[in-house]
């Protein structure tokens, strides 16, 4: 971890809680974004992700920790910088365009709050609207957009506004699914190219995995894991996080010296290095032929079986526990099957 | 006073947790506390010192004794009302009546919503703005035509429809009842209105897959769903019933039918002046709707209408083929009875010389109208006084409204519930009893009495008591508004840079101004022709439209009276909806992304 105040991070929280109505919705937040990064918060309704945002926005104050900006401290107990003055861009889930206004309009009144200068105005709007393809739009007011091109408005507004740091606030949650996928490639590529800096809030972790350099998964206000999407997906920290990575299952057991006991299940080939209750994360793509691996064997009742294109979707009752493996042919629901996995594959985490 | 479900504003998590400047919980309530500090204090003069006035008088009838005033509390005036046959007559007659009107106008008010919401109705056009303009004439108006009708000598007795002893029914309880009943429909059928909306077609479509028929699914998915609605509307229609002033003065007091509101105006106002008698009674009218409100209260709490949100898709509407025709025939009788008769009645008495002669030829006159619109003579002089006191009154209450909401942004969002909340109990307040608190405030308390502006008899004060009736509306209409606004529009803003008068003037004025524009033209028109405020303030350079109007009647000057009505109907309608027209066409935004989106 840098110095709090070093002038290389774009953004570093320290230790930072908030409780609202005697609940702690965040308990001692560590976090550091460096210039250009792509930070996503990751997390299920009530994670405290927004929070966290709206927190960095200046919007709401923690109650203890401290925050800062490019080495310039914004928030902490004896000082606040109020939002107005943290130069920071947000893409609201709702987009916020303040309807009354054109989508010139809208790209203006920030600039024209800060007293810019005009040419400086209108360059800064030229820009924005011409990287964000909405020359046509320039002069309709937000009711008359299609919702991606409300999206696109929103982002404009603040790249116009060149903030130190852009949030998005679950900005894909109100466009229909075919088009997100589009956009969000659209919307990334536009922030990749202006080299901006974003802390991005979602609790889809596809998204999440496709738009960042680093992914903090969130759990009751506390940051579970943070680090790239391949090692999130390579080496979950915790059963939790393996949970909700990648529709990975996991099967409990004992570790001991001689192997991994699976609750309910044929001692397997494992070692940990560690004893006691520990979990098996199991990813679908990971299932082999039993012959393939032998020491890491597992036999179970096929429940379901769905075509999934590339390959069969399969949920098998292994013991107690129901898990999801993609198969290479169909199963008949009923029958046992055997299957290994590659031992240089499986994840062995402290229960 | 109108008790209309207000949904959507309180709670809201606007301005929730604002981080400005200083930390910590201090400085939060210090904001809190200038936020709030004035709308409290404005509050108490207007509304709470008056009130507090009546309870003291009502208790302490030495209060304000010429000779020898005492703050010693004596139960006595509440103990010589009850033993009085007359006030024990008047409280029986208030709840009889507030009892078969929350009945009879939840049903009327409900036929009418269904049949306008669900059904396919021809002539549709005649029949939806009729319960938006009823609710906006007032009911003296109504009640005037309904005895130009019924009388005696009346156009129906002088068409052959109606004998003496209908006539006679008519002037008691059951013409109370009816034109009550025409009068407070419109309130019924908003809050079942609304509700309908509410449910959606969901559970509908739920029901029908489940083999349910049309018939079944009212009875048992879409009324058992209405029925904190029908509670409410009959509640509503109640308290508004109790708090009635233009039928206790016209029609309850031809028929000699006493009610409270008509006995309190009488004991504050009319020879020999008796305060004593008129607190109690207005202590006992303030406890029967303070029971009412409560019962609002407690049935809101239950959260029934939570379950119904704003969110699912627009019912069904029935096409009953041929049978829409007799269907939109009895929606337009309801529209009828409650509007266009009533206006068909004022503008014929308006162009005849007396009501005797009925629609023969001679009859028909322009004098009426020609008294109401010649410069100087006493009729356009009160139309005139009445439309500037209007203004001034609708000017006012909309700048102090949107000030306030615009402090309360800074406090919080508890601040906006409770300001809410005080605004909807002071609708509940009757205008006579907010009257006689002006009365006793104004005329009689040391430091109010000798206050030069506004001062008592002067229009000054009249048009304070206006604002004071008018205040808590705009308030509930403007906050409203604001709290219909997307908390990430300012959030927005701010982020871009944005001071707090930056954004109040650029992003939320222009959003909340038609809503600002709606409560100036509403009250502008309300106060054209309010009647309780006015009867118990008239100023001594001369009256109002309302009070000049009832006077007339009082003369059996029924002819210039409706023509007074109709000129200051035309006039006050006119301007406010060719102003709202205007203000419609140039601040609507498309709408879609000013609305609140639940999160």
């Amino acid at each position: 971890m840098k110095d709090f105040l070093h002038s290389d991070l774009a953004l570093s929280c320290r230790g930072v809680e908030k409780s609202l109505g005697g609940r702690r919705i965040l308990q001692g937040i560590d976090l550091e974004v460096c210039p250009a990064e792509i930070v996503s918060l990751l997390g299920a309704s009530g994670s405290g992700k927004t929070t966290l945002l709206r927190i960095i926005a200046g919007l709401m104050m923690p109650d203890a920790g401290r925050i800062a900006m490019r080495g310039a401290e914004v928030w902490s107990p004896t000082r606040a910088v109020p939002p107005e003055r943290r130069r920071i861009g947000m893409v609201f889930q709702d987009y916020a365009l303040w309807p009354h206004m054109t989508v010139e309009g809208n790209l203006a009144f920030g600039l024209r709050a800060q007293h810019l200068p005009a040419a400086e105005v209108k360059a800064r709007i030229d820009h924005a609207i011409d990287v964000a393809r909405l020359g046509p739009q320039r002069d309709c007011l937000p009711a008359a957009l299609s919702g991606g091109q409300q999206q696109r408005v929103a982002i404009a507004r603040c790249l116009a506004a060149r903030p130190q740091l852009m949030l998005f606030d679950e900005p894909l949650s109100n466009l229909d699914a075919a088009l997100r996928e589009d956009l969000r490639t659209e919307m990334m590529d536009l922030v990749r190219r202006e080299g901006i800096t974003v802390v991005y809030v979602t609790h889809d972790q596809a998204e999440a995995m496709a738009v960042s350099n680093r992914i903090a998964v969130m759990r009751e206000g506390q940051i579970a894991q943070l680090d790239t999407p391949q090692r999130l997906y390579d080496a979950p920290a915790t059963p939790f996080v393996a949970s909700f990575i990648g529709g990975f299952t996991l099967l409990p057991g004992r570790a001991a010296p001689e192997g991994f006991h699976p609750v309910g299940s044929a001692l397997m080939g494992l070692t940990c290095g560690g004893a006691g209750p520990f979990v098996l994360v199991i990813r679908p793509e990971d299932a082999r032929p039993a012959a393939l691996h032998p020491g890491t064997c597992l036999s179970g009742t096929v429940r379901a079986c769905a075509f999934q294109g590339r390959c069969w979707r399969i949920s098998i009752q292994v013991g107690a526990f129901l898990l999801r493996l993609d198969w290479p042919e169909p199963v008949e629901p009923g029958s046992d099957l055997n299957f290994s996995l590659p031992p240089e594959r499986c994840t062995l985490i402290a229960a | 006073m109108t008790l209309i479900s207000q949904q959507g504003a309180t709670g809201t998590p606007r301005g929730a947790d604002i981080a400005i400047g200083g930390t910590g919980a201090v400085s939060g309530r210090l904001r809190y506390m200038i936020g709030t500090l004035p709308i409290y204090a404005l509050f108490f003069v207007l509304i709470g010192l008056p009130l507090l006035t009546v309870l003291a008088q009502s208790v302490m009838p030495a209060l304000f004794d010429p000779v020898a005033p005492s703050f010693v509390i004596d139960p006595s005036p509440l103990f010589r009302a009850f033993a009085s046959v007359r006030v024990d007559t008047a409280i029986l007659h208030s709840l009889e009546l507030g009892a078969a009107v929350g009945v009879t106008s939840t049903i009327l008010g409900g036929v009418f919503a269904i049949l306008t919401q669900r059904f396919v109705l021809p002539l549709r056009w005649l029949i939806t703005p009729v319960p938006w303009l009823v609710f906006l004439t007032p009911a003296y108006l109504k009640a005037m035509a309904w005895v130009l009708m019924m009388a005696p000598n009346g156009y129906l007795a002088q068409l052959g429809l109606l004998s003496r002893p209908m006539s006679d029914a008519f002037f008691g309880i059951g013409g109370l009842v009816f034109v009550h009943t025409l009068s407070l429909f419109p309130l019924s059928a908003f809050i079942i209105g609304g509700a309908l909306a509410g449910l959606g077609g969901d559970v509908e479509d739920a029901a029908r897959l489940a083999g349910a028929r049309p018939l079944r699914i009212w009875l048992r998915i879409n009324l058992p769903l209405l029925a904190p609605a029908l509670a409410l509307s009959a509640i509503a229609t109640f308290a508004e019933v109790l708090s009635d002033f233009g039928l206790a003065t016209t029609i309850a007091k031809t028929s000699g039918f006493g009610v409270l509101t008509y006995g309190i105006y009488v004991a504050a106002s009319d020879y020999p002046i008796d305060f004593p008698m008129a607190g109690a009674q207005s202590l006992i009218l303030l406890a029967l709707i303070l029971t009412v409100v409560m019962a609002d209260r407690l049935l809101r709490r239950q959260g029934s209408f939570r379950l119904i949100s704003g969110r699912s898709r627009t019912a069904r509407v029935y096409d009953t083929g041929r049978a829409r025709w007799p269907m939109a025939l009895a929606a337009l009788l309801i529209a009828v009875l409650a509007l266009y008769l009533p206006m068909v009645i004022i503008f014929l008495r308006t162009f005849t010389a007396t009501l005797g002669h009925g629609l023969e030829t001679s009859n028909f006159t322009m004098l009426n109208v020609i008294g109401a619109l010649s410069p100087g003579a006493p009729a356009s002089a009160a139309l005139v006084r009445s439309l500037v006191y209007a203004t001034f009154t609708a000017l006012i209450s909309a700048g102090i409204a949107l000030i306030l909401s615009a402090r309360l942004d800074q406090a919080g969002p508890n601040a906006r519930a409770v300001v809410m909340g005080l605004s909807i109990g002071s609708i509940a307040i009757p205008g006579i009893v907010l009257g006689f608190g002006y009365i006793l405030v104004w005329n009689r308390l040391p430091g109010f009495r000798d206050w030069p502006f506004p001062h008592y008899g002067q229009p000054s004060l009249l048009v304070v008591g206006y604002v004071a009736t008018a205040l808590p509306y705009c308030l509930v209409v403007i906050l409203s508004a604001v709290g219909q606004l997307a908390p990430s529009l300012d959030d927005a803003a701010r982020l871009h840079g944005a001071t707090r008068l930056t954004r109040l003037l650029r992003i939320t004025l222009p959003l909340v101004l038609l809503s600002v524009v709606t409560a100036l033209l509403l009250t502008f028109i309300r106060t054209m022709f309010e009647l309780p405020v006015s009867q118990l303030l008239i100023p001594q350079n001369g009256s109002p439209v309302p009070t000049y109007v009832v006077r007339l009647l009082k003369n059996d000057d029924d002819g210039p009276a409706s023509a007074l009505a109709l000129v200051a109907m035309v006039t006050a309608g006119g301007l406010a909806g060719g102003l709202w027209r205007v203000a419609q066409r140039f601040l609507t935004f498309g709408g879609r992304a000013a609305k609140r989106t639940s999160l």
